[in-house]
């Protein structure tokens, strides 16, 4: 864990010193740093439950655990809809129990329907939205089923559940925002600048030729989930002091520039690694892309579409003059035409990313925020199984007639919630299982040998400091950090003593062996219910990019389009990050099939939304029939690949009906390109462009299925 | 100021309305500093904020309780 110094030992002594210090601070210390502030804000949680003579001070104790993250953007975001979920649960808690007092069977169906819901919502929503979720689910869970046989308590565990929870959090936000604070908003500054400094990077290699197309495909996938990551760093530093809600707006203006440029950059790509090397294509091309890459590499953007103009007339100059067949044509018409969108999208890229980094406030017309996808398979499954695990633990527990299995249903619930938004369900709950195992002896030997013992707080702390403390150290590797939480979560609630203490040795062996059993059942429950159906599952994904693509045919469109593309354009990176999650740091070869469809999807959703704004535009009466018709039948080749496996003979007939009406359309828009007026002539230019990538991402994927 | 509202006969104690009150007043105020810059210019921003905050709910309790 010693950090490995550059600086050699010969050096004079005091300045190797505070290097080597600066170096330990950087790693060892920021953790030690987070396990004194989290156990901090534990102890100061109890002390003030016991202060105020609360009733179950555990839970205070143990939201501050649940809560211990590492900076203090997470902290309050994460606060926040907890307090949110647990508001709304507890009264989902009341209303079930009003509806059925005493009426166990119904109450139960009532509350798995209840949980199935929230959690389905959970799976729909990112990062602490979707915890709120799970959390609305649980809660009520928590507090309907000890209200079973007192259905007259249920308000008052209602209200110090709400209580506690709300001081758990009043207490960490407190803490974690004060106490050697880590700003998430400066982690968020620096993932801006290294994402632009990469982006830059990728865009030269490729127009230099020096990347593997896999590679830039495993790009491209980074980069769907570095979006996905910004914009939950984003909605994290939102909480944060000092951070101007004008910054918010910028960081989501950066995301979607970047998305823009990233789609117009790898339909471009695509198009020069298309071209024909025998071609005159490559050299009438050459000079743009040295422009593009040499203007990258300086980092002036600004000028670059101004720049671009002389090139762009000496191409087109020498295409006149070489007399090339129309396949050339087209092909240099469209990549100009890319050349000079991806030009113009890379200056406003580099205009807004001057903004932020200058921490300038500039004026940014109408953000859009991030708009998440969950394929709708997932969506169900995980309501349906959390739904059927409650039902599950339910039966055994009520009918069975066996006490002790009330923690373990509840438990079964809060983990099957929970690890429902998680790629490796299982990998999660197995770890927390561990925590558990780990902890359960620990625990039991510091309550009744230690605590026991205690007389006052002091000593309490003192006596179960050391078990947290390695909880807290645990949750800081993130390879470890399941195992931490398990620990902190069951520790917690064992160790703190109510206020008027009782030490029972039996009740707290079948409280243990209760919750355990609960994360065995929801172990079990997740290895048998529906195991393939977790988050970014590649089958799911596939269809739900299928689905999507048909989407921006069938979606309503307003206005200039600009809506629908940003929501097309977010949802299918979403799915690419949630492809990425699932796959982990090396993707098999069958996510990188899954990740080229994808791609080629969003080139030709591109194409196909744009299609659409021109054709509500005034166009040509023939061009506007011809080109919905060749827009009709892409749709249908959609359709007829989105449902049900890759059949190649079933999707031939509509591919090859579709690449036939894109050709008609082409002819169609030539034809009437002479006689059109200026401003549709240029609108007449960017169709044919459309239509070609559209042809050429259909010939693609036609290639793949050819038998 | 009654020490307790009955709101549809729940007993709720009157600093809750009065600490959900100053959260309101003191997200309006922290709208406005971080839009003046002012948090850039202090050492600790977040500790300004919660001094802010215990300076408001101190006050309105204060007030209501004379």
């Amino acid at each position: 864990m010693a950090p490995q110094s550059t600086i050699s030992p010969s050096a004079s002594g005091a300045p190797w010193l505070r290097a080597q210090f600066r170096l330990w601070a950087r790693s060892d210390g920021e953790r030690l740093i987070f396990v004194a502030r989290s156990a901090f804000a534990a102890f100061l949680a109890l002390w003030l439950a016991f202060r105020l003579g609360l009733d179950s001070p555990a839970t205070a104790m143990t939201t501050t655990f649940i809560l211990a993250l590492p900076s203090s953007g997470m902290v309050l975001e994460k606060a926040f809809y907890r307090l949110l979920g647990t508001v709304v649960g507890c009264g989902a808690a009341l209303l079930l129990i009003a509806l059925f007092p005493q009426q166990a069977p119904v109450l139960l169906a009532g509350l798995a329907a209840w949980v199935g819901l929230c959690t389905a919502g959970a799976a729909m929503h990112r990062n602490q939205q979707s915890y709120s979720f799970v959390l609305a689910g649980y809660t009520a869970c928590m507090i309907a089923v000890p209200a079973l046989e007192h259905p007259a308590g249920v308000f008052a565990s209602a209200v110090t559940r709400a209580t506690e929870v709300g001081l758990g959090v009043i207490v960490a936000a407190v803490v974690h925002d004060v106490l050697f604070p880590r700003p998430h908003s400066r982690n968020v500054q620096r993932t801006v600048q290294a994402r632009y400094e990469s982006f830059l990077a990728f865009c030269r290699q490729v127009l230099e030729h020096r990347l593997p197309p896999q590679e830039a495909e495993l790009t491209h996938l980074r980069f769907a989930a570095d979006i996905a990551a910004l914009e939950s760093g984003r909605a994290a530093a939102f909480f944060e002091t000092g951070h101007a809600r004008g910054h918010s707006r910028q960081l989501h203006a950066f995301n979607g520039a970047f998305m823009t440029a990233l789609t117009t950059f790898y339909t471009l790509h695509r198009l020069l690694h298309r071209a024909d090397p025998d071609s005159p294509v490559p050299a009438l091309v050459a000079p743009l892309r040295t422009m593009l890459a040499d203007a990258l590499a300086s980092g002036r953007l600004e000028e670059l579409p101004a720049a671009l103009a002389t090139p762009v007339a000496d191409a087109r100059a020498a295409l006149a003059a070489l007399d090339a067949g129309r396949a050339t044509t087209i092909d240099v018409e469209t990549a100009i035409e890319l050349a000079e969108r991806f030009a113009a999208q890379l200056a406003a890229f580099s205009a807004i990313y001057r903004g932020l980094a200058q921490a300038g406030r500039q004026q940014v017309s109408e953000p859009r925020a991030y708009a998440p996808k969950t394929p709708p398979g997932i969506v169900a499954a995980s309501g349906v199984r959390a739904a059927l695990a409650l039902v599950a633990a339910a039966t055994l527990w009520y009918w069975l007639a066996w006490g002790q299995l009330a923690i373990a249903l509840v438990m079964t619930t809060v983990f099957c919630a929970l690890a429902s938004s998680s790629p490796r369900p299982t990998v999660m709950v197995k770890q927390v299982m561990t925590g558990f195992l780990v902890a359960a002896p620990l625990t039991f030997a510091i309550e009744f040998l230690l605590v026991i013992r205690a007389s006052g707080f002091p000593m309490l702390v003192l006596a179960a400091l050391p078990l947290f403390a390695l909880a807290l150290w645990l949750m800081t590797d993130p390879k470890r950090a399941g195992i931490g939480i398990g620990m902190a979560m069951f520790s917690s609630q064992f160790i703190a003593p109510v206020n008027q203490m009782h030490y029972d040795p039996m009740a707290v062996a079948n409280g243990m062996l209760g919750q355990t059993i609960g994360v065995l059942l929801a172990l079990v429950i997740f290895t048998v219910l529906l195991p393939e159906h977790t988050m970014g599952n590649r089958e799911h994904v596939r269809a739900a990019l299928w689905r999507e693509a048909l989407g921006a045919y069938r979606a309503r469109l307003r206005g200039d389009g600009a809506a629908l593309r940003h929501r097309f354009d977010n949802r299918v990176r979403d799915l690419l990050s949630q492809l990425n999650a699932a796959a982990g740091p090396t993707p098999p070869l069958e996510t990188r099939v899954v990740v080229r469809e994808g791609l080629t999807l969003l080139e030709l959703g591109h194409a196909v939304i744009e299609l659409r704004t021109l054709n509500a535009a005034s166009l040509d009466p023939a061009v506007r029939d011809s080109l919905a018709a060749a827009l009709r039948r892409v749709a249908a080749y959609l359709s007829v690949r989105r449902s049900g496996a890759p059949v190649p003979s079933a999707s031939a007939a509509p591919c090859a009906a579709a690449v036939a009406a894109l050709l008609d359309a082409g002819r169609a828009i030539r034809a009437a390109l002479p006689a059109a007026p200026p401003d549709q002539a240029t609108r007449m230019q960017v169709a044919l462009a459309d239509l070609h990538a559209i042809y050429t991402s259909l010939l693609d994927q036609g290639e793949r299925h050819a038998p | 100021m009654p020490r307790e509202l009955s709101v549809l006969g729940v007993l709720i104690p009157t600093i809750l309305p009065v600490f959900l009150a100053s959260l309101l007043l003191q997200g309006a105020l922290d709208w406005v500093l971080s839009h003046a810059g002012v948090y850039r210019r202090l050492w600790h921003p977040a500790l300004a904020r919660l001094s802010l905050l215990v300076c408001i709910f101190g006050g309105l309790t204060a007030w209501l309780y004379r």
